[in-house]
């Protein structure tokens, strides 16, 4: 993911730096994160934490210090990991306490968890009144797969309608954590943070590891510099490294001089080395992001290796978009500006593909839909191109009669039905956790949509954790909207990849007068397929502009039409009074519309809105209610 | 090509009307005095007489101005434009406010025809349009009219809120019934920055849906060629010999002069609109500062294209003939391809030299101007 350069660093002290005396003894350095759902508090808890320890000061403090992108600050959540550098004396002692920030989403769960690697302790932060949500219990478990020190706190204690012993209750039952070791605090006014930073110290077990071993650091995450290039954050393992050295890249097997080495303060603030235990970043003259690969693992060019650190895996694109730009034109624009986010962000990735009906375009691969939104917003945010985009659609396996076996990532690919032999689609394991009241409300939305029911949790006597497995197609359409709409806004999710399983799916075409548009093409179950065409007709009905002529609209499997609607040709379309006056007025007028067509894709002699090619993901379910 | 037409703005109104748009003030006769001064010297701006085959006294309400003011503007005006042998002078009236004095005026100075806003022959209809008028007032005007031997157009608004076809053929009989030369049908428009727009958007109003819309127009269509009338624009009929020849210049892309607040003068290619508001217009001709308030400019091509698609509002249409001659453009060239879609799709007909609206192109004629431009 990209980011914006964190401030260049702040002017040096002349003295020299405490770094030149020697490693720190690992005895006295922390390496932790903060884990909670959204909006429980993290940032502000980092924000106060990194005031207490004087990092920085009341008066420079941003809000929400770390979240320095400002796509994170508008939305409120961490999209990009951090690390920052804390200096703190404890009874007497100097420790130094490594805060990395973790994403908040789900859609960047390996980033986490490559995170999480580096840590040997984990704040988990509850807010007092939301109590237990979905992605508690996912960043949870994870901290706890990885091994890590639980310090349990309570936020927002402060808060009138603080339901302390309840939410007490809900970490116990949900994750076993013993009530009497939660914490309180309020990073909003401070109260009790200082207690966290002891029970990090006291709690958190320092980090293993030998300085003198060969290097081995673990890269969990990169940033794009615009001056420097990619600067690599890495937790040292083993060994240590220095300014200067020749290093390689295991995974990408790529080497690079260490031009320059520090800690986030939080600024960039350089270090002759970095020792193990010691979170840090490096800069090394790397111009995209893309050669640098989260997970992979950092040793000497030269000399003794290390082993490659275990859990490396490339990313992995779950949702898939059609981008293409409106006015055939800005093709070569728009993949410049690709190009460009690409840099910043190898997670996502791109490739050309023509649509009939959209012309030249590019089919973009996303972690997920928070991250689709993501990239979307700096695409029009950055570039200034009017796109269409089709709606998201995930990755199927299709294994055809004559035993070939393919990978589609968009609809328009899906062969013929008598083609295919086995049609499979990835299955997600969802975890909603949500009040009682509304637990009736999801389990029939998931069993609309075919859901495998796993399991049912209470976390509380008012509540609790449904468990179902569902087609990520169905989750990545709208699952979230439709929770939110039941559950008015109090019931939260968080999924997980479980694998690919045969589904009886269709590729379910949109004829418009007569004419498939490829890019209206969608994948469902067999038995939604009526619904669904139906849905999306009807949509498009709405959509599309009226015409000199009719335009009949079909939805097919095939060559079989399974739903019809006829947009009507218009009727009258004629201003009575033109005179000397009007003309110019009228001329400018038709000039205007005329620009409007040009905004919409023709297809034959359809001209289809670009809102229209979304229509697709209407699921005909709000009709059947 | 030398304009041969000329528009006279007359600003004045006795009030508004709710859904009107034009550049009009309404109760500010007051403003008359200044108003001749300010057109006498835009006229002379002109520097020679212009003489002209068309000439349109058209407002607001010239007969608003009383009649020695009238006969003031209108010896100014024919200074300046002097009318060649046969030429056509419309004059706009209220049916409210002209008498037979005024009326034996009209055809001293040689005014050749009367257009009267008569709108409607339903008292609610006027009701509802803020008309100042009464029904029977229409039918004295007329009367008096003919029998000083001065043709009459009468303008008639349809699709109003709540109206129905067979209210509608009620007024279109009515109106017939008084023998006109030339009749007008309007539908109904809401205009943005009039009392019927905001009376549409807090709901208080209701416009003709579309297909009452279109069975409205349709029955003036076959009403009044049934009645003899020649169906020859889009919102114009007129028996044979008295079309509104000066109105044909505007949508056959002839040049034309003008003069007065919010007129449109179309001269060496430009179209100049001058300014909209009656007290701007005469605080910058009084201050010899120019009145012009907008101005488009259109290449040789635009302009061939914008004398298409107003062309095409005739129902007579195009020529490829006098197309050619006008525009030095071939309409082939220009627009070959999306006519004959037109065609195809019978919105069109083309004789191989003439292409004209058929009806169902005459309902929809303003979706094909974005094609053509």
């Amino acid at each position: 993911m990209a980011s914006v350069p964190p401030p260049s660093p702040a002017p040096q002290p002349a003295k020299k730096k405490k770094g030149v005396e020697g490693p720190r003894d690992p005895k006295f350095i922390r390496n932790f994160s903060i884990v909670a759902h959204i909006d429980h508090g993290k940032s502000t808890l980092a924000d106060r934490l990194l005031e207490l320890t004087g990092t920085y000061s009341k008066r420079e403090m941003k809000e929400q210090m770390l979240d320095d992108m400002e796509l994170e600050r508008q939305r409120g959540i961490t999209i990009k990991a951090r690390a920052v550098s804390m200096k703190y004396v404890y009874q007497g002692q100097e420790f130094e306490l490594n805060l990395i920030d973790t994403p908040g989403h789900v859609d960047f769960q390996y980033e986490v968890s490559r995170s999480l690697a580096c840590c040997e302790g984990a704040v988990l932060l509850v807010d007092a009144f939301q109590g237990v949500e979905a992605q508690t219990m996912a960043n949870a478990y994870q901290a706890i797969e990885h091994d890590l020190e639980i310090v349990p706190v309570i936020n927002k204690i402060d808060l009138v309608h603080a339901r302390i012993d309840e939410v007490k209750q809900e970490m116990e039952q949900t994750l076993g954590i013993d009530p009497d070791i939660v914490l309180g605090c309020s990073g909003k006014t401070g109260l009790k943070c200082d207690e966290v930073l002891a029970a990090v110290i006291d709690r958190v077990p320092a980090p293993a590891g030998d300085p003198n071993a060969p290097l081995q650091a673990m890269v969990f995450d990169s940033v794009y510099d615009e001056f420097r290039g990619a600067v690599t954050y890495v937790r040292i393992m083993n060994g240590t490294v220095k300014k200067g050295q020749r290093i390689r890249f295991l995974q990408a097997g790529t080497t690079h001089d260490v031009v320059e080495l520090g800690q986030l303060a939080p600024q960039r603030t350089q270090r002759e080395f970095l020792s193990a235990g010691q979170v840090g970043y490096l800069i090394c003259n790397i111009k995209s992001l893309g050669h640098v690969h989260i997970g992979d693992t950092v040793t000497v060019a030269d000399g003794e290796q290390a082993e490659p650190l275990p859990g490396y895996h490339e990313p992995q694109r779950m949702v898939f978009c059609g981008l293409y730009p409106s006015d055939g034109q800005d093709f070569e624009q728009l993949r410049e500006a690709l190009g460009k986010l690409s840099i910043n962000d190898p997670s996502f990735d791109f490739e050309p593909e023509t649509s009939d009906a959209l012309g030249f375009g590019f089919r973009c691969g996303f972690l997920g839909l928070l991250h689709m939104e993501i990239i979307q917003q700096r695409l029009e945010g950055e570039a200034d191109i009017d796109l269409v985009q089709t709606a998201p659609n995930v990755t199927y396996r299709i294994t055809k009669h004559d035993g070939e076996e393919i990978e589609v990532h968009t609809p328009q690919r899906v062969p013929d039905l008598g083609e295919i032999a086995e049609f499979r689609q990835p299955i997600v394991r969802v975890n909603f956790v949500l009040p009682t009241d509304y637990i009736g409300g999801i389990m029939k939305l998931c069993s609309d949509r075919r859901g495998t029911f796993v399991r049912q949790e209470y976390l509380s006597p008012t509540r609790a954790m449904l468990v179902y497995d569902l087609a990520l197609a169905d989750v990545v359409y709208d699952m979230h909207d439709k929770l939110k709409s039941i559950t008015r806004g109090y019931g939260t999710m968080d999924y997980e990849l479980r694998g690919y399983e045969p589904g009886e799916l269709v590729r379910l075409d949109i004829l418009v007068k007569n004419e498939r548009i490829d890019a209206l093409s969608i994948v469902c179950d067999k038995r939604d397929a009526e619904t669904r065409g139906r849905a999306v007709i009807k949509k498009l009905k709405t959509e599309i502009p009226r015409h000199m002529f009719e335009v009949p609209l079909q939805a097919a499997i095939g060559t079989r039409v399974i739903a019809r609607e006829t947009i009507s040709a218009m009727r009258k379309n004629v201003i009575a009074k033109c005179y000397g006056g009007d003309i110019s007025r009228k001329r400018k007028l038709m000039e205007k519309q005329k620009e409007g067509k040009k905004r919409m894709k023709s297809i034959g002699s359809v001209d289809i809105p670009q809102k229209a090619f979304l229509a697709v993901l209407e699921t005909g379910e709000d009709d059947k209610r | 090509m030398v304009p041969r037409s000329a528009y006279l703005h007359v600003p004045f109104c006795r009030h508004r009307c709710g859904y009107c748009n034009f550049a009009v003030v309404a109760g500010r006769l007051d403003l008359a005095r200044r108003y001749l001064a300010a057109i006498e010297r835009e006229l002379s701006w002109l520097e020679t007489p212009r003489p002209v085959e068309t000439l349109y006294f058209g407002g607001g309400t010239p007969t608003q101005l009383l009649p020695a003011d009238f006969a003031r503007l209108a010896e100014c005006v024919l200074k300046w434009h002097p009318l060649l042998p046969g030429a056509e002078w419309t004059v706009e009236a209220n049916p409210a406010d002209i008498n037979a004095e005024y009326l034996r005026l009209l055809v001293q100075l040689g005014v050749t025809r009367l257009s009267l806003g008569s709108q409607s022959f339903s008292a609610h209809k006027l009701k509802l349009l803020e008309r100042d008028h009464a029904p029977e007032q229409i039918a004295w005007v007329v009367a008096e009219a003919q029998s000083l031997g001065l043709p009459v157009s009468l303008d008639l608004i349809f699709a109003t809120p709540g109206e129905t076809l067979a209210e509608w053929q009620v007024d279109l009989t009515a109106a017939l019934a008084l023998g006109p030369q030339h009749i007008s049908t309007y539908e109904l428009t809401f205009e943005k920055g009039t009392n019927f727009w905001s009376r549409r958007l807090r709901g208080e109003l209701v416009g003709a849906d579309e297909e009452l819309q279109r069975a409205m127009y349709e029955l003036a269509i076959d009403t009044l060629n049934s009645a003899g009338f020649e169906h020859y624009e889009v919102s114009n009929y007129a028996l044979p010999g008295h079309r509104s020849r000066h109105n044909e210049t505007y949508w056959m892309g002839n040049e034309y002069l003008a003069a007065g607040p919010g007129a449109a003068r179309y001269l060496n290619g430009v179209r100049e609109t001058n300014h909209r508001s009656t007290t701007t217009y005469l605080k910058r001709m009084l201050a010899g500062e120019s009145p012009v308030a907008e101005r488009d400019e259109l290449s040789p091509e635009g302009r061939a294209r914008e004398c298409l698609v107003f062309g095409l509002r005739r129902l007579d249409g195009v020529s490829r003939h006098a197309f050619q001659e006008h525009t030095s453009f071939s309409l082939d060239e220009l627009a070959g391809p999306k006519l004959r879609e037109f065609v195809q799709l019978g919105l069109l007909t083309d004789d191989g030299e003439c292409i004209k609206l058929t009806r169902e192109g005459l309902m929809i004629c303003d979706a094909l101007g974005p094609a053509l431009l």
